[in-house]
């Protein structure tokens, strides 16, 4: 019911994204020490441009009957899970994962999580109180 | 992939770790594991190599331990006749072992298990935060 709502549609996308990107980076740590093995990341999705298409979206849109329609729902964009290109550095059996920069990843990964629910949580709650009243 | 899932990767990173900290062990505990007759060999130093896989039970890919190998370097020569393993000359051979090196081994491999064990935490913080959302 609350995926009906522009914006929580665009946190849950976010947080998606921020799980999958976990995973990834779970993914880069364990293989570590791993030969030929080269570090991966997500896509970045343009958040902002969902937010945009959200808020300006009228507040009675036409169904969409077909994948092929435009503009009716907003569209989160698909992230590609891909390798990085530009390493900076490669061990001798050519692994390029750095650690402390797959570190630095995951605390941002988590902050963005907990910033993602607290404005979940803020929402709920204004919808709350609108109801209660 | 999920939260989950991430938590399983990390694991069977830890998982490999630890495979190759007990080689490590078996190489240390071997370093003077000479051989009793003259022809046989002595303790060949073993290490480990690890390969990404695809798991197909949980659709992820998991790094695992694709081999155990032989390290194929010269062993060590040392005088000592009395030895039952003595060649005509006098000299045993000793594994071919370094503990400088199994030791350096040692503290990577235990710096990886660290890394793999933030990310579970990271992981569990973010689980956990979603949990919260419950108590609304």
């Amino acid at each position: 019911m609350l995926d009906n709502i522009g914006l929580m549609k665009g946190i849950n996308g976010k947080m998606n994204w921020l799980n999958q990107r976990q995973g990834i980076l779970s993914q880069n740590i364990a293989n570590a020490d791993t030969p030929q093995y080269r570090a991966r990341d997500l896509e970045k999705v343009d958040f902002e441009k969902v937010m945009r298409s959200v808020s300006n979206r009228p507040s009675i849109a036409p169904a969409s009957t077909n994948s092929a329609h435009i503009g009716a729902n907003p569209q989160l964009g698909e992230a590609d899970n891909r390798k990085s290109k530009d390493v900076y550095e490669a061990s001798p059996t050519n692994n390029a994962v750095v650690i402390e920069e797959q570190l630095l990843k995951a605390q941002a990964t988590q902050s963005d999580y907990a910033l993602m629910t607290n404005l979940y949580k803020k929402n709920v709650g204004m919808l709350k109180m609108v109801v209660s009243k | 992939m999920n939260i989950l899932d991430a938590m399983q990767v990390s694991s069977a990173g830890m998982k490999v770790q630890g495979d190759r900290l007990r080689v490590i062990s078996q190489n240390i505990a071997n370093a003077d594991t000479a051989a009793n007759t003259p022809n046989a060999e002595p303790y060949k130093r073993k290490s480990v190599i690890f390969k990404n896989e695809m798991d197909r039970a949980s659709g992820v890919e998991k790094v695992k331990v694709e081999r155990i190998v032989e390290d194929d370097s010269d062993f060590k020569l040392k005088f000592q006749p009395s030895h039952p393993g003595a060649d005509q000359n006098g000299y045993i051979r000793l594994p071919n072992v370094n503990t400088l090196v199994e030791t350096m081994d040692m503290r990577e491999a235990q710096r990886s298990y660290e890394a793999n064990l933030g990310m579970v935490q990271i992981s569990k913080a973010m689980l956990g935060k979603t949990i919260d959302l419950l108590g609304q």
